[in-house]
């Protein structure tokens, strides 16, 4: 397919659906319920068409009915359409009758412009029933004049009174015959045709019969003549309405809108079949002739649509046909004469017209797009209809056949429903197919995401896992190592007695439990925190005879609160206790903690004797001091003593939130 | 009230120790040998021989290291929650840790005892446990308040039949539990609600057995739910 075609109709309507439609389909129905369904729709539809059958079954009465089949015929001149007589004795006409078989076909004569009657004249013998109400019936009475219908001698039926209508040569015949009149048997039928000379003039068969028995013959062909291409005609331009507002949302193609034009000159060309408004010269006798015109202007155009060859002579040639004949065959003064052979040769163009754009479509489409073909066999035949119509006017072929230019329209609906049926089951296969596709995609961009989530979570892992050895390395490293290493060396020297080591050791369990508290969940309680080193280190307070203050109140939480930070506040903290037990001789010691509005502090008081808070720090061995300030702003705090002889204060502060 | 009166000849302690390792064997021993009124009843090093001994007299109290050479402790305690289930078990542990003393509180202990206690303070821990209290320290107090938290609000436990139906803590008991997290003693917590400090350790110990009775319901359900979707 040409890429500009794709986008006509629903070919590229493709909805492009989400996951989940793709993975929950509509429900089917199933397979019984679905069979259900079709037999009920179709056996609905049956039973209608029985009904309907039934109603108009007369044909079934057929030997009720009598077929008129013989008649004798005689042509007189007139001066001109006149006014048929109230009654009329046939043996008051000339005796000059000629026998023949009905249907009657007459052909155009010469000269022109004169005028004739014909005269038919049908004897009827047989049984008639007098009880029910009597009927005439014939397929069409064919002639451009005024029609009179006698029946022993009265007129009964007028038609025709102002000329041919549009719709005279589709209506049938239905004359029934007033209870007055059908008293008496029929015995004589007579038919009074008015005509111009070049006009065919042709009588089909005629039926008489009881009315109830015959209804249903006339109303099958009027129902198949014009009730049913009506509804086409109708259906056909309620698709171009729907086409047009899909051509609304849809602008950028021009298929929609092109085949609402179509429905919409489809329609116009064909109203004439329905219409009973007189034939005359005017404007919509300009309508039906051009609308056929146009027709096929527009078809050429939709065919181009689907070849998408530009052809653009042929579409010059398309587009200035219909202008010229437009124009000539305007209904106006200045224009050319509206004569039957101006007709004649008009419809000779639109004839050559038609064959041109139904060839040329065929060559151009008949290789690259199955669709062309179809329109092109559609063309074709709508051309044969056009042909056999022509036939009928003609009255190359029996006045009793049918005009079949009134399918004209059925075709194309036909026809373009098949093209946009084949669009539509493409369309939603083309959907299915993207949706399928487009799940499909999902699954493996899924599937990626997962593991590149699985990649970025082992590495994660593994940062974490190597941070956190990091953490206790230097931790093992500066505390419990170099602590044990030294008494190691002590040991092994001989200079330390069994109560230090032991001492020594208590501290080196003291730190590894401490190390092991910090990687227990505190979930950014910093009091929590305090709570666990008191509670490891409150051993050594009673054995240091040392009394605790626990002075603490609620804290904000510190959401950076991880392993790492925890470990460092505990070793502060542990520093500072330790450094009082270890140096002073306090003997109560107060934890107290307060909140800011950008911190929180911990507070460590002792009663100790104090001791030089600068000259601590700048001597080597304040080495633990020096410690609590690095692991302080490691964590974005700080640390300050206030050292006196009464006492001293440690605060540790900590921001409540840390720089990002 | 139920402190002991301190002139009263306080009954015998009988104790009983499944541990396999020989320095933290011995420092018990000595500990309790030179303690009045406690007796060491039975040794076990494995636990095998700690399942054997649980066979014979109960002891009054229990004390259980984990990881013992062929299994696990946790079988022994939860063993001796049947078959001595006058007793107290205590479970012996390096470091106190979360993971460790959590699990066998679970699993029916009452209490533990850290190995590098001081001989003093391992009778203490005896004495106490004896006599209806129990330890805790701050980070099991959180972990199990966490716990009864999520027993609370937790869909596992609406179908859990009425024999075990998990328990929830009493609002004396949640407010001991956020004092310890606050790092207040024992005696501290007494002083502060008015209760005695042994009052203080025999609600961890109703904590204790309130916790154990959850999980229990948590793992009938558990293997209730297992066989549902294993048949």
């Amino acid at each position: 397919m040409k890429p500009e075609i794709r986008g006509f109709w629903a070919g590229s309507a493709a909805r492009v659906a989400t996951a989940q439609e793709v993975a929950k389909p509509d429900r089917p129905l199933r397979p019984f319920s679905a069979f259900a369904a079709l037999i009920f729709s179709l056996a609905l539809l049956a039973a209608l068409g029985a009904f309907l059958s039934l109603a108009v079954s007369g044909i079934q009465r057929a030997d009720e009915c009598l077929h008129l089949t013989q008649a004798s015929w005689q042509e007189v001149a007139s001066s001109g359409f006149s006014a048929p007589p109230a009654s009329l004795d046939s043996r008051s006409l000339p005796d000059e009758w000629r026998a023949t078989a009905l249907p009657l076909s007459l052909h155009a004569a010469s000269p022109a412009n004169a005028h004739r009657i014909i005269w038919v004249r049908l004897s009827v013998t047989g049984p008639q029933s007098v009880t029910e109400s009597l009927a005439l019936y014939g397929a069409r009475l064919k002639t451009d004049g005024p029609v009179a219908l006698y029946v022993n001698g009265k007129l009964v039926y007028r038609g025709q009174q102002r000329g041919q209508q549009w719709n005279s040569l589709f209506t049938p015949l239905w004359v029934p015959l007033e209870p007055g009149v059908s008293e008496a048997p029929v015995r004589e039928i007579l038919v009074r045709l008015e005509h111009t000379a070049q006009y065919p003039v042709a009588v089909s068969s005629l039926w008489l019969g009881p009315a109830d028995a015959l209804r249903g013959r006339y109303q099958t062909r009027q129902w198949l003549q014009q009730g049913l291409p009506a509804m086409l005609n109708a259906a056909f331009l309620a698709v171009g309405v729907f086409a047009l507002f899909v051509w609304f949302k849809r602008k950028h193609e021009p298929g929609y809108l092109l085949f609402f034009n179509l429905a919409v000159i489809a329609f116009a060309a064909h109203l004439h079949y329905y219409v009973d408004l007189p034939i005359a010269n005017d404007w919509f006798g300009w309508l039906v002739v051009n609308s056929l015109c146009w027709l096929l202007t527009v078809g050429h155009f939709f065919l181009r649509l689907l070849h998408g060859r530009p052809l653009r002579w042929l579409s010059r040639g398309m587009i200035a046909a219909p202008v010229l004949i437009g124009v000539a065959t305007m209904p106006v003064s200045w224009a050319l004469p509206n004569t039957q052979f101006m007709l004649a040769v008009i419809y000779a163009l639109e004839l050559m017209m038609a064959m041109v754009v139904g060839l040329v479509g065929g060559i151009c489409t008949w290789r690259s797009s199955r669709e062309g073909r179809l329109v092109v066999v559609a063309v074709a035949i709508c051309v044969l209809l056009g042909v056999s119509d022509w036939m009928m006017h003609n009255n190359v072929v029996s006045p009793e056949g049918w005009f079949l230019g009134a399918y004209t329209n059925g075709v194309t609906f036909i026809f373009f429903g098949l093209l946009m049926y084949r669009r539509y089951m493409h369309a939603i296969e083309e959907v299915e197919r993207v949706n399928a596709s487009l799940a499909e995609r999902l699954r493996l961009r899924e599937v990626e995401l997962e593991q590149s989530h699985q990649r970025l979570r082992e590495i994660e892992q593994r940062q974490l896992l190597s941070d956190e050895r990091q953490r206790l390395m230097q931790d093992m490293h500066d505390g419990l190592g170099s602590t044990l290493i030294s008494a190691i060396r002590s040991v092994e020297q001989g200079r330390m007695g069994d109560t230090e080591v032991s001492q020594i050791l208590k501290d080196c369990m003291d730190d590894l439990k401490l190390a092991i508290d910090s990687m227990e969940p505190v979930e950014a309680d910093l009091l929590l925190l305090l709570a666990t080193l008191r509670f490891r280190l409150e051993p050594r307070m009673e054995g240091a005879n040392v009394a605790l203050v626990w002075d603490v109140g609620e804290l904000p939480p510190l959401d950076w609160l991880d392993p790492s930070s925890a470990l460092n506040i505990l070793r502060i903290v542990q520093e500072s206790v330790a450094n009082i037990l270890r140096h002073t001789r306090a003997t109560v010691i107060r934890v107290a903690t307060a909140a800011e509005s950008a911190g929180v502090q911990v507070i460590i008081e002792d009663n100790g004797q104090g001791f030089d808070v600068a000259t601590a720090l700048w001597r080597s061995t304040g080495r633990g001091l020096q410690n609590q300030q690095r692991r302080a702003q490691a964590i974005d705090g700080r640390v300050d003593w206030k050292s006196g002889d009464t006492g001293t204060r440690f605060t540790l502060w900590l921001p409540l939130q840390r720089g990002i | 009230m139920e402190l002991p009166a301190a002139d009263a000849t306080p009954p015998l302690i009988h104790v009983a120790i499944v541990e396999d390792d020989l320095g933290f064997r011995r420092a018990l021993t000595e500990a309790i040998e030179s303690a009045q009124n406690i007796r060491l009843a039975g040794i076990a090093r494995t636990r095998a021989e700690g399942l054997r001994m649980l066979l014979s007299a109960p002891a009054d109290v229990l004390l259980v290291d984990l990881g013992l050479p062929d299994g696990s402790g946790i079988d022994v305690i939860k063993a001796a929650v049947q078959q001595w289930s006058s007793c107290s078990v205590m479970v012996a542990t390096n470091f106190g840790d979360e993971t460790h003393v959590i699990r066998s509180i679970e699993a029916g202990a009452s209490g533990y005892l850290l190995k590098d206690s001081s001989p003093a303070k391992i009778v203490d821990e005896i004495r106490s446990l004896a006599s209806g209290g129990s330890p805790i320290s701050p980070i099991i107090a959180r972990q199990v308040l966490a716990r009864f938290r999520q027993g609370g609000t937790g869909g596992a436990s609406q179908t859990i039949g009425s024999g075990e139906t998990p328990q929830l803590l009493s609002a004396r008991e949640k407010e001991v539990l956020e004092l310890i997290t606050k790092g207040f003693t024992a005696p501290e917590i007494a002083r502060l609600m008015s209760l005695s400090p042994f009052t203080v350790r025999s609600f961890v110990r109703r904590i204790y057995s309130k916790l154990n009775v959850t999980s229990k319901a948590e793992a009938i359900y558990e293997a209730r739910n297992q066989g549902i979707l294993g048949g």
